[in-house]
């Protein structure tokens, strides 16, 4: 029965050969795409899940501050985890982690290494999470201060075959490691990576030396990353609370710290507060890999029930000979499975090809392995749900027909049915308009946000970190001042496009009692705001006068924030710094523009400016880059030198909707070219059921034109129809997705008339090909013909 | 001794709808046909032919009155109970032949083993023999349009009489033949019948209807007549 079924179904195939053509191709690029995406989405879901304890791992994070200042802190007071485990029995183990700013340059023999990500942490690093010493001592993988445990790459990279253990890593020529253990490489779905860990207690060692606090007690420090492993069945909101009630106890004022657990599975794509941190995206990925696929699908549907009505005969006599309905609608299902399958192995393909594209574009490190069972999840649900979807329809239509009026091309394929093609067409072009809205909404925004005024000029600038070379920063400067590409340098202690850090222990005059206020600090040079052509809307700025140490100025935003009327001469604290704001700066981006601009404050500090950026021209920019490099290689010796232009460094804030937007493009693209495919189908079977017509109104005296028109005019209709509903539906969508951004782009009509333009112009090409063919062709052929 | 009667209507009724007009094809129309009958129908064109024929195979269903096959009220059966007594009792002989045009010839005839459930070396077997019957063996391989219209309906009595059907239905079988080859088309049908097979045909032709036991003449879905030939 089978194989009659396979024979029959692949007969079909080789004698329609354009239709099989244009079905194997949709479904093609459809699954291809799909699948696609849904690794991609797979991959993002599958993000530190790979730990035995997932479930029961949480990184700890609080809330700080109040009104608009409340923001979470993404690490606790760091004796938070010690104190946790120590007091509370739901914690079974805690681990502390932190990042590396004491190195950056290492060496083993006369290899030499500079980018090295190393981070601190505890030694239950290796037994909390999946990451185990392979080689080495598992229960005591730091067997001293002074030991690192080393990923597999970086052994082979340090050491080549040799046994890694037990060899000396000298870290800026003046500390010692010894290789005590080895860990695998970090799956490229873990959040936490690095290639060297080094033990915490060196850490607290280094920073404690010459402190009366020891970290345990330290609590006003909030740099250790701090992950729980509780009990299973643990309450997070009880366990909330008596974090708090610890963190209180030591500091009695942080009445706002609110503890927030966040699922180490969820770490990933949440924040804390489990608002999107890219969550969303892969909602929005996961909707077009199912329009896509649904687009592929229609097309499926719309050409085999329109030309069923041409197999009628074949189904009728199967019925008369004995075919009951489950026969036919079986044999039709496998006939449907033999096209899929056929589209799979032609998916599998095009996935091949274009992984690395995809990968390039998306960022990942995604790798086609058939072997991988993982993969097939997503294949089978894909493929499986396609094939129910596209198969199930027109098998039950097929399997309905009445024997006799088939037999007698009676069956008109039934006023409802072309009702119900209708509104798939109309479906399939209304998620293409919909797609080609978004891509011209997200390219629209991001070239709002690359030419919008900052308030500060970045072009041509570049910088970096001048460790050593900071102590010489005048000699520096007069240097590169004399070099033909050199325009103006200047200096602050962070990067002007995006300045990290916050400080939320500030006091000024008028501040009401239990106001909390967050400001970003930045120390800068006297010369920074003429560098940047910033505006200073009040009072002056610096001069370089040693009384400068108590000078502030602050951005709109702060005064603002902390509602400060004539704020020349007001007092103001930062931390230790005590002193008066001399000058207001008008308001400038040094975050993404998804964020509002927040309050900031310049402060002067010479001894903390230690990242140095030189203005340059276009053309001159090589010369200035050697120039400096001269100068950093003078001072600094063996340490790599690395810059980078504001500009590369402002396009990387916004790379995640760069890359949303390109793909958004491609499938974009792609969705219009599987929706054409269909319809080129669908004119062409309307060009062949009304040949007759077409005949009989050429002899009549019809042009062509005017056919094209008659066989046009229908399918027109539809994508109007598409058209408009699209609008609605892609502008209630695009309008939530720049809510994303507090600096955002107005939707103009000119949007929709543009997408529904471009969609009906590739309807109409579409089309033309076969209205065209069949316009011209001899009437009496079609005539004949029938 | 009384002859078993294979088919019995009594009072059928069928009507054809549309919007503004009722057309009535089978007007309270009663016959009966015995097994190893060989009956022609015949009538002019609107007449209720096909339509009854159509009952009879049980393509169609009745707007009213009986129709009791082999003794068995059929007349109210569901689509699946009718499919199921079709592909086991009955054969169909088409004007235009309707042979399944990507099958190849063997293939054809062997659908409805397929769907009766015949295991593949019986099908095999059985379909050789009829093939063989029919003298067409030499074409087994062939697809229909390769085929010369008496072969094609060569091909489409041997797919109507390899289940071994006890009443076969043709409509028109010579309509689309040349008088030659229409002639061998009536030779193989009453071989057929002498071997046991009831047969009921609809046909324009007198002369083909002089191969039948018995004409029944239709006019506006009545019997008008009745001939017995000898």
């Amino acid at each position: 029965m089978l194989r009659n079924y396979l024979k029959t179904a692949w007969r079909n195939l080789l004698k329609n050969k354009f239709y099989s053509l244009i079905n194997i191709a949709g479904l093609t690029a459809g699954l291809a795409i799909g699948i696609l995406i849904l690794l991609w989405v797979q991959d993002e879901l599958s993000f530190d899940s790979f730990h035995k304890q997932t479930k029961n791992i949480y990184r700890l994070e609080l809330w700080g501050g109040t009104g608009a200042s409340k923001q979470i802190w993404q690490s606790p007071v760091a004796p938070m985890g010690v104190l946790a485990k120590q007091q509370l029995p739901e914690v079974k183990d805690e681990v502390r982690l932190t990042g590396n700013y004491f190195f950056s340059l290492y060496k083993y023999q006369d290899k030499v290494f500079g980018n090295e990500k190393a981070i601190f942490a505890d030694p239950s690093f290796f037994s909390v999470f999946d990451f185990p010493i392979i080689e080495g001592n598992a229960s005591n993988p730091f067997a001293s201060d002074n030991s690192v445990v080393i990923t597999r790459k970086t052994a082979k990279k340090y050491f080549g075959d040799q046994n890694p253990l037990s060899k000396v890593i000298v870290a800026d020529g003046n500390a010692n490691f010894t290789v005590s253990g080895v860990i695998n490489d970090f799956p490229a779905n873990s959040s936490i990576n690095c290639d060297m860990i080094m033990p915490m207690s060196f850490h607290i060692k280094k920073m404690y030396a010459d402190n009366k606090v020891d970290l345990n007690s330290d609590f006003n420090n909030y740099s250790y990353d701090t992950y729980l492993l509780l009990k299973p069945g643990t309450s997070l909101k009880s366990l909330s609370a008596k974090l708090f009630k610890i963190h209180i106890g030591h500091k009695s004022d942080d009445t706002d710290a609110d503890y927030l657990l966040l699922p180490l599975s969820k770490m990933h794509l949440y924040n804390a507060d489990l608002t999107d941190k890219g969550i969303e995206t892969v909602r929005i990925f996961i909707v077009i890999a199912l329009l896509i696929l649904v687009i592929a699908c229609i097309n499926y549907v719309n050409l085999s029930t329109a030309r069923s009505m041409l197999r009628s005969k074949e189904i009728s006599m199967r019925k008369i000979v004995g075919a009951a309905k489950a026969h036919l609608f079986m044999q039709f299902i496998v006939e449907t499975a033999l096209l899929f399958s056929i589209a799979t192995i032609l998916a599998f393909g095009l996935i091949y090809v274009l992984m690395p594209l995809f990968n390039q574009v998306s960022g990942k490190q995604l790798i086609f392995d058939l072997t991988d069972y993982h993969i097939w999840t997503v294949i089978f649900i894909t493929i499986t749900g396609t094939l129910a979807a596209s198969s199930i329809y027109p098998a039950l239509l097929l399997s309905s027909f009445e024997p006799l009026k088939a037999l007698k091309g009676k069956i008109s394929a039934g006023i409802g049915d072309i009702m119900f093609r209708k509104i798939l067409v109309v479906t399939q072009f209304m998620f293409s308009v919909v797609l080609i809205i978004g891509t011209i909404v997200i390219t629209g925004q991001l070239n709002y946000i690359r030419s919008k005024e900052l308030g500060y000029d970045k072009s041509n600038v570049f910088s970096f970190w001048m460790r050593d070379m900071a102590k010489h920063y005048d000699a520096v400067k007069a240097e590169l001042l004399k070099q033909p590409g050199v325009l103006d340098v200047t200096r602050s202690n962070q990067n002007i496009v995006r300045i990290g850090g916050i400080s939320g222990d500030n006091d000024w005059d008028g501040k009401a009692p239990g106001q909390t206020f967050i400001v970003h600090p930045i120390a800068v040079d006297k010369d920074f705001i003429s560098f940047f052509k910033m505006n200073l809307v009040k009072g002056a700025g610096f001069t370089g006068a040693i009384t400068d140490t108590t000078h502030l100025i602050l951005n709109e935003a702060a005064i603002k924030e902390i509602g400060m009327k004539n704020p020349i001469g007001k007092r103001f604290r930062m931390w230790k710094f005590k002193g008066t704001i001399i000058g207001v700066i008008k308001d400038f981006h040094f975050a993404s523009m998804k964020e509002k601009i927040a309050p900031a404050v310049f402060y002067y500090y010479p001894q903390y400016l230690n990242t140095i950026y030189i203005k340059t021209t276009g053309q001159d920019a090589p010369k200035a880059i050697r120039a400096a490099q001269d100068q950093f290689k003078q001072y600094n010796g063996e340490y790599p030198f690395g810059y980078a232009f504001l500009d590369e460094i402002f396009n990387s804030l916004y790379q995640g909707e760069q890359r949303e937007g390109t793909l958004f493009t491609y499938f974009a693209t792609i969705a219009i070219f599987i929706c054409s495919l269909g319809l080129l189908g669908l004119a062409a079977f309307t060009a062949q059921v009304r040949t007759r017509e077409i005949g009989v109104r050429k002899v009549l005296g019809a042009s062509v034109s005017g056919i094209v028109g008659l066989l046009a005019k229908d399918f027109i209709k539809l994508v109007l129809i598409a058209i408009l509903i699209a609008v609605p539906v892609a502008w209630f969508s695009m309008n939530k997705w720049l809510q994303a951004f507090a600096y955002r782009i107005n939707i103009s009509w000119w949007v929709f008339l543009l997408a529904g333009s471009i969609a009906i112009l590739i309807a109409f090409i579409t089309i033309s090909f076969q209205s065209v063919k069949a316009a011209l062709s001899n009437p009496v052929n079609s005539l004949r013909s029938e | 001794m009384q002859e078993a009667k294979m088919i019995k209507i009594t009072d059928l009724e069928k009507f054809y709808r549309t919007e503004e007009v009722e057309t009535i094809a089978l007007n309270k129309l009663s016959i009966e046909v015995k097994k190893g009958e060989f009956v022609a129908i015949m009538g002019p064109s609107g007449c209720g032919k096909s339509t009854l024929l159509n009952i009879l195979g049980m393509l169609d269903d009745p707007d009213d009155g009986s129709y009791m096959f082999n003794g068995v009220e059929v007349a109210h059966y569901t689509e699946r109970k009718r499919a199921d007594l079709r592909k086991h009792n009955i054969g169909f002989v088409f004007q235009s032949f309707n042979l399944i045009d990507e099958l190849t010839v063997f293939e054809n005839v062997e659908l409805p083993l397929i769907y009766t459930g015949v295991p593949s070396a019986e099908r095999v077997k059985r379909v050789e023999e009829v093939l063989d019957k029919m003298q067409i063996m030499h074409r087994r391989n062939h697809y229909p349009q390769q085929l010369s219209g008496g072969q094609q309906q060569r091909v489409a009595i041997a797919r109507a009489v390899v289940n071994k059907p006890k009443l076969i239905l043709a409509d028109e079988p010579t309509g689309n033949l040349d008088s030659s080859n229409g002639n061998d088309v009536m030779e193989l049908l009453t071989d057929l019948n002498e071997q046991g097979t009831t047969i009921i045909m609809v046909t324009h032709s007198e002369h083909d209807a002089r191969y039948s036991h018995r004409i029944i003449r239709l006019l506006d879905g009545q019997t008008v007549m009745e001939n017995i030939m000898i």
